[in-house]
Order: C-alpha cells, then sequence, then structure tokens
C-alpha cells in the first residue's frame, strides 16, 4: 500500500471505507501534480474525478467571487460526480498542489458499496457535525439530546374522579404512596400538587372547598411520550412545575414524570440555578446565583447541547434574573409606570456567554423621577458584579438615550425615518430585537406597533436598512488572506462580522418587511418560511448555517472564558479540525447565498 | 555518437529476441521512475529484495500501473538490512524467483527512459542480472533526479555545497515525506520529486 493512501483512511469520508476499497481506491487512483494556476475544473464542465488534496491550495469560485479554499485532505467534485450536474465553479489551484485522483467509476463503485460513505456527499451540515461530535466522543451527548421520555422513569398514575371528596382523595394518595393526583375530569385530566393541598388548608372555609374538583390545576400542562428530555426540562423550568403528566398516542395516561427523576439525568444545575435566582432574597444571593451560568454553560456545550438550545435556556435564566433586578433595584411605584427591555443578542435570546449588555428604559408621558440616575447606575453597577461587561455602543440604562419617556422615542423613531443615517439604522436594528421584561409591557407594545405602522408605511427605507449586510467582506476570502491582513489576529476570523452579522440584520431585515414580531433569528426564519418567502430548504439550511458558527463561537467563547481572557468573537481557523472547517465553509456559503437573496430582494444594488 | 555505438554493440549482445523491444524509439509519453532494496550498498556481492516502480505520464503519477514485487532470496537475508528496510524474511511469502521478477520488470519499463535517486546503484543492480540472463546492460535512458536538482540549485549558490540526501530534497521542494520506506513508496515519492522539478525553474 502506498503511504499516501495509508493516511487517507484517517480522514472522513474515507475513514468510512473497509480495506476492499481501499485495494479499489490504490488500483485505480493517480498521484497528479499541478503548478500553481491550473484549472482542475472549469465551470459548468462535468468533472471526471473526485479530487482529494496531498499538499497545496485550491479555490472554487464563481464570476470572480471566491466560494471555497481546499487544503490538504480536503475532498472536492464528489457532489458533482454523484448528481451528474456541471460545476457551479471553477477549480483553480493557487498554491501548486499534488493530489489524488479517483476517476469518476471508481468513486461511482465506492459510493454503491459504502453508502454511509455515499451519505457523506450529501450531509447537510448539521449531519456533518453529529458526524463530528460522535468522532470527537461527546461521550453523554446521547444521553442529553438523544433521550427521549420512555415509560421506566414515569411514577404509576394515581387518578380519582373529580367529584371525590378531598380528604377521600389525600388518603387514596398517602396509600399509593404518589405525590401527586391526576383528576378525571369529563374533558382530559387535571393535577393536584402540593401547591393545590396548600391553598386547599388556606381557604378551604372562606371558599368552601369540598371535592378534588376544585382544587385542581386544569387544564394542565402534559407532554406526549418520545418527547426529548432536553425540551421537557425547557417546558418545566419555564413553568416552574414539578410534575408532568406523559400520555401515549392514544391519549392515554402512562404515568407522571417528576422532576428530580428528570434532573438526575442532567448533571448540570440549570435546574438549581433558576430556583435560586427565582428564590433569591437579597442582590447578594442573586448575585452568586447568576454567576454560576458560565459552569452551566460550559457542562451543557461539552456535553454536545446544541447551541440553540442552550441560548434558549441562558436567556430563560437571564430574564428571571433581569425581572428579579428590576424588582428589586427599581423602585415599586415605577413598575406600572416603566417598562424594563433588553434589546441586541439579549433581545434575541442569543447571547450564551456574557459578551455585552444593552437595556433600556421607557418612562410613560411626563413620569420622569428625580432619582432616576441613582437608581440606573445601581442597576448597571449589579449588572457589573455578575459579569455582563458594559456595552460599548452605550445601550445601557446609565445613558439618557436609552432612559427616556415614550414619546422622545417615538420622536427618535420618527428620526430614523425623516433623516436616515447609519447611526439611526443601527439603533432601529437593536430597536427592533427588544422584548420586555419588566414593569408595564404595554409602553413597550406600543412603541413597537408605532415602529410596525412607520415600516408599513415606508417600506423602501427597508433597502438602506438592509444595505448594511454590505459592509463586511465575503468571510471566505479572509482563509487566504488574513494571515498576511490582520497580524492581532492571525489565523483568526471574526465570526460575527465577517458572517453571523450579515445573517442576523439579513433575516431581521425581512422579519421587519413581514411584519413578523418575534426576535429570535431561528424563530424569525421559521416565521419567514410560514409566510412563504423562503422554502423549507433554504430556511433549513439558514437555520443549520446559525447553529454551526454560534457553535464555533461559542466553543472559542469557551475557551478564552477558562483562559480568564477577554471574550470576543474571534476563530482561530487553525485549531479547528478538518470536518469543523467544512462545517464552516458550507455555513460561510449558505451565508453568501442568503446575502445575495437579500440583496436582491431589497434592491441593494441600486443604492449607494 | 559514442553512446550510439554502444547501444548498437549492446544490441548485438542481446541473447533473447523476446526483449528486442527494449531498444526500440524511445517511448516519448512516458518514464518509469524505480527503486530497489537490496541487502546491502555493493552491487557485485548484494541481491536485490525488491523493486517498486511506478510511470510518470505528464503530470501524473500512475499510481493505479505501479508495480512491487519481491524477489526469493537464496540466502536469508541478514539482520543489518532488515532493520533498514524492515522487511523480514517472512515479509516475502509471495516473492517470486530473481530471473522472473527481472523479466516481469522488464516488460513493465519497455523501452521508456527511466529516472530514480542514485539511479547509477539501482542500474547496477538490474544489470548483474540481465547481463548473464540476456548478455546487455539496461539500453533505456537514464535521468537522475539529484542530478536535476543539483541543477537548480546551483543556479542559486554557486560554489556551494549542496546537500542532495533525500530528505533534505523532500524538505527543500516542500513534498510530503511518507513515513514508510519501501521500493514502491520510495519510487513514488521520487516520483514526485522530478514532476516538481519539472516545474522549478530555480530553487
Amino acid at each position: 500500500m502506498i503511504a499516501l493512501l495509508d493516511n487517507l483512511k484517517t480522514h472522513l469520508p474515507f475513514s468510512l471505507l473497509n480495506n476492499n476499497s481501499f485495494q479499489e481506491i490504490e488500483m485505480n487512483a493517480q498521484i497528479a501534480y499541478f503548478p500553481s494556476n491550473s484549472i482542475l475544473i472549469v465551470q459548468q464542465s462535468i468533472p471526471n474525478k473526485l479530487f482529494v488534496v496531498i499538499k497545496g491550495t485550491v479555490e472554487a469560485s464563481n464570476d470572480e467571487e471566491l466560494i471555497d479554499v481546499y487544503h490538504s485532505n480536503d475532498t472536492f467534485a464528489g457532489i458533482e460526480i454523484l448528481e451528474n450536474k456541471p460545476s457551479d465553479y471553477q477549480y483553480m489551484v493557487t498554491e501548486e498542489l499534488i493530489c489524488y485522483e479517483i476517476p469518476r467509476d471508481t468513486f461511482v463503485k465506492l459510493c454503491h458499496d459504502n453508502k454511509e460513505f455515499k451519505a457523506y456527499f450529501f450531509s447537510t451540515i448539521v449531519e456533518r457535525m453529529e458526524m463530528l461530535k460522535d468522532k470527537k466522543e461527546y461521550a453523554s451527548m446521547s444521553s442529553l439530546l438523544v433521550a427521549r421520555v420512555d415509560e421506566t422513569i414515569l411514577h404509576a398514575v394515581c387518578e380519582v374522579p373529580m367529584e371525590t371528596p378531598i380528604v377521600e382523595a389525600l388518603k387514596f394518595m398517602e396509600a399509593s404512596k404518589s405525590s401527586s393526583l391526576l383528576i378525571k375530569n369529563p374533558n382530559g385530566y387535571g393535577i393536584v400538587t402540593d401547591a393545590d393541598f396548600r391553598h386547599y388548608i388556606l381557604y378551604k372555609e372562606e371558599k368552601n372547598l369540598t371535592t378534588i374538583g376544585q382544587i385542581q390545576t386544569y387544564p394542565m400542562i402534559s407532554i406526549h411520550e418520545g418527547e426529548l428530555l432536553f425540551n421537557i426540562l425547557l417546558l418545566m423550568t419555564e413553568n416552574s412545575i414539578k410534575y408532568l403528566p406523559v400520555f401515549n398516542e392514544k391519549e392515554q395516561l402512562l404515568g407522571v414524570l417528576e422532576l428530580i427523576d428528570l434532573l438526575s439525568f442532567f448533571s448540570n444545575q440549570s435546574h438549581l440555578i433558576t430556583v435560586q435566582i427565582s428564590k433569591a432574597q437579597t442582590l447578594e444571593t442573586l448575585i452568586a446565583a447568576s454567576s454560576r451560568v458560565e459552569m452551566m454553560i460550559d457542562a451543557l456545550h461539552s456535553k454536545g447541547v446544541k447551541s440553540r438550545y442552550i441560548a434558549k435556556l441562558v436567556s430563560e435564566m437571564n430574564r428571571k434574573m433581569y425581572l428579579k433586578l428590576f424588582e428589586m433595584i427599581v423602585p415599586s411605584s415605577w413598575h406600572n409606570r416603566c417598562t424594563f427591555i433588553l434589546l441586541g443578542s439579549e433581545g434575541r435570546s442569543e447571547q450564551i456567554l456574557r459578551t455585552d449588555q444593552d437595556n433600556a428604559l421607557i418612562f410613560e408621558e411626563g413620569f420622569m423621577p428625580d432619582d432616576i440616575k441613582e437608581v440606573s447606575e445601581k442597576f448597571i453597577e449589579t449588572l457589573d458584579e455578575i459579569g455582563f461587561p458594559r456595552c460599548e455602543g452605550e445601550v445601557m440604562i446609565i445613558h439618557p438615550k436609552w432612559c427616556k419617556s415614550i414619546g422622545e422615542y417615538k420622536k427618535d423613531i420618527d428620526g430614523w425615518f425623516n433623516n436616515p443615517t447609519m447611526e439611526g439604522f443601527m439603533d432601529m436594528a437593536i430597536f427592533a430585537d427588544s422584548v420586555a421584561v419588566g414593569g408595564n409591557d404595554a409602553l413597550h407594545k406600543e412603541l413597537m406597533e408605532y415602529l410596525a405602522e412607520k415600516i408599513k408605511n415606508n417600506k423602501q427605507i427597508l433597502t438602506h436598512f438592509a444595505k448594511a449586510i454590505e459592509n463586511f467582506e465575503s468571510p471566505l476570502g479572509l482563509f487566504s488572506q488574513f494571515v498576511s491582513h490582520d497580524k492581532a489576529h492571525k489565523n483568526e476570523i471574526d465570526i460575527k462580522k465577517s458572517a453571523l452579522f450579515a445573517l442576523i440584520h439579513g433575516v431581521r431585515a425581512l422579519a421587519l418587511e413581514h411584519g413578523i414580531h418575534t426576535t429570535n433569528t431561528t424563530l424569525r426564519i421559521k416565521e419567514l418560511n410560514n409566510k412563504g418567502f423562503m422554502n423549507k430548504q433554504d430556511a433549513t439550511d439558514l437555520m443549520e448555517a446559525l447553529e454551526v458558527l454560534n457553535t464555533l463561537r461559542v466553543q472559542a467563547q469557551l475557551q478564552q472564558w477558562k483562559r480568564d481572557e477577554k471574550i470576543d468573537n474571534y476563530i482561530s481557523v487553525v485549531n479547528l479540525g478538518k470536518l469543523e472547517k467544512d462545517l464552516l465553509k458550507d455555513a460561510l456559503k449558505t451565508v453568501n447565498k442568503f446575502k445575495k437573496l437579500v440583496a436582491y430582494h431589497f434592491h441593494l444594488s441600486m443604492v449607494g | 555518437m559514442f553512446e550510439a555505438l554502444k547501444q548498437k554493440w549492446n544490441r548485438k549482445n542481446l541473447t533473447d529476441e523476446r526483449f528486442a523491444f527494449l531498444f526500440d524509439g524511445v517511448h516519448e509519453d512516458e518514464i518509469v521512475v524505480y527503486d530497489c532494496e537490496t541487502t546491502g550498498l555493493n552491487p557485485k556481492k548484494d541481491n536485490i529484495i525488491s523493486i517498486g516502480a511506478v510511470k510518470i505520464k505528464g503530470n501524473k503519477i500512475l499510481t493505479d500501473q505501479a508495480i512491487h514485487i519481491y524477489i526469493q532470496q537464496e540466502e536469508e537475508i541478514n539482520h543489518k538490512s532488515i532493520t533498514i528496510h524492515q522487511i523480514r524474511n517472512c515479509d516475502l511469502v509471495g516473492a517470486i524467483p530473481a530471473h522472473e521478477a527481472i523479466e516481469r520488470f522488464l516488460y513493465y519499463i519497455g523501452n521508456r527512459k527511466l529516472v530514480g535517486y542514485y539511479l547509477e546503484f539501482d542500474v547496477a543492480m538490474i544489470n548483474k542480472h540481465i547481463k548473464p540472463m540476456l548478455g546487455i546492460t539496461l539500453p533505456n535512458k537514464k535521468e537522475e533526479v539529484s542530478a536535476i536538482y543539483y541543477d537548480k540549485k546551483i543556479a542559486t549558490i554557486p560554489q556551494g555545497n549542496i546537500d542532495l540526501r533525500f530528505d533534505t530534497i523532500l524538505k527543500e521542494l516542500d513534498l510530503p515525506k511518507l513515513g514508510v520506506h519501501d521500493a514502491l513508496n520510495d519510487a513514488v515519492m521520487t516520483a514526485m520529486i522530478y514532476l516538481k522539478l519539472q516545474h522549478v525553474k530555480k530553487l
């Protein structure tokens, strides 16, 4: 065996092949040498061999635009051969190349004999990510992501009719050693737990409570068997419930899932932290609880939980924390006369590690308390202590621009439309992602409606708004260039500037155009799909790309966090594995494609 | 002129007409890169253990048509050479008798030009066998990669001492080094050196 071929065995997708297939390759593959600037595949031609780079660099481009770069052990032309379609790109050698050429027929035979090998070429970003995670041996990933609820961890159902007298029902519950009761109603079930009995003891005379049906929680939150445990954890944390009845497909009760059992599946502290946050009585305990979130993120990430779920969980916790802070620091006399909102990445529920804070206060017209400066400073100082870095763009309640009356905000909005400036558009972008967290949310709602109405009547403004996606160059070009360009970040790319921004901002512009109220990017994409603007495949691709970019970013940020470095948005390209690089490339390609769609849709080429 | 006369003489000595093709006009398209693993460095005393050869056509190394032949040994391979080639006696299962191996090699190379690293030694090893078998020496054109390398290198550092070690050449040319040293892998690496040198004007 030629040693060079042997080397292939350790790289995907060739690591999926058996020895017979390797003999097949050995008997048919040739080694080729190409000097720089050789063209390997002409655009619009069907390649007749699969290329595997041994040494050198190849760039794929179309119409002068760089799409992809291939280095050692990278494979290309596979999908074109399998689909028998002309290549969309031209492949050119940019650094003298030594490569394997596997003839078309041999490659097709390999694919025919090895389903997994073939599937690799058709696999989507997410599937490759899964393969990568398998490879990395995220040992307990399966227990978290794949684990679904089944009967083994359920407690037996203790069921009574709704007319049962309360004491009798209690006796039955005691006898069956159950900690929850399910109540049969004419339409479905209700549930009775400790909290309901407390209610009964306190109010039995006042409200004349006699039957179990009177104190039940009805309708109740329940799930069906087969649900992912991780989603259940989210559901239970969101609703602060401890007992969750489980049904089968035929709507028959299977049993009750208890939080304590569920938690034994998760070694992280997510529930604990949430409880600590909501129970905190003093600022100190709140700060202590909130400071533990990063450890939880690390635990979840290393178990391979998708970054969008981590983000969801983290933002759930952060909102509880903000609400608590609001209640503790902001005087209660204000509570009904102002709204505390989160903007930017926090508003989109997309911040995982604390990189930034964006918050604002909206006051009722005519209500401007005197001690606003002291209160807002106390608020931000507490956030300092918890570990939220201050916002570089000063989107914080200590800044008068983000702490004023609703009328003033409306003037800002008018300004965005009457005197469009880059700064105005950035404010609009941040504001478009806002959600109300504490206080009287009607104020925030009014402002959002005001903005939506403005946009509806001035749709052309979105063209200028969306223009910002063209601010940063196509990131794939960076692969071959950035070594010489950015000395401070050698071999690194700023994943936020180079990819995430365009994706998020493009989706935001489209969401504003379509009157979509949700702020989360994934949910916005789903809505765009529901509204028929984007087809399912494109929507899925875009969500997958977002997932990959976010995952790689969290990975890099966690490393910075562990080393006590400043958390930024740079990821090191050299430290990425082969497949991670592939995934990143695929994600960047998807973003490029999406940028083009947005540019075309908003006629960006027509504005300067 | 002298070379042509020598080949004419060589041709006259050919005792087996099956191999007349060796003297046909040079095969323009393809060349053969080959390497022998031997029991030692003295062509007079030592024997060939294996021959690895690969063809080059244009910019391609035809690894799909590569050959790797092991030769049956009359004496056991001594310990010293085992440590160099890591070919143990038990690896020679599937090996064929020397004359058969040489015939296969001759059919493979045909009238193609031969290329190698310290080719002189490898040619001497083959000649040692074909002289008694066929009455001739290898008539093929020959080219030495270290000589091509030297010519390109000396243009950059005249009067310099040029390191012609195999690993140095690979490193200088930025070529991948294969961990395994056997006749075939050495031939493939030599082929890569040759191809690269065809495209480099100066080093």
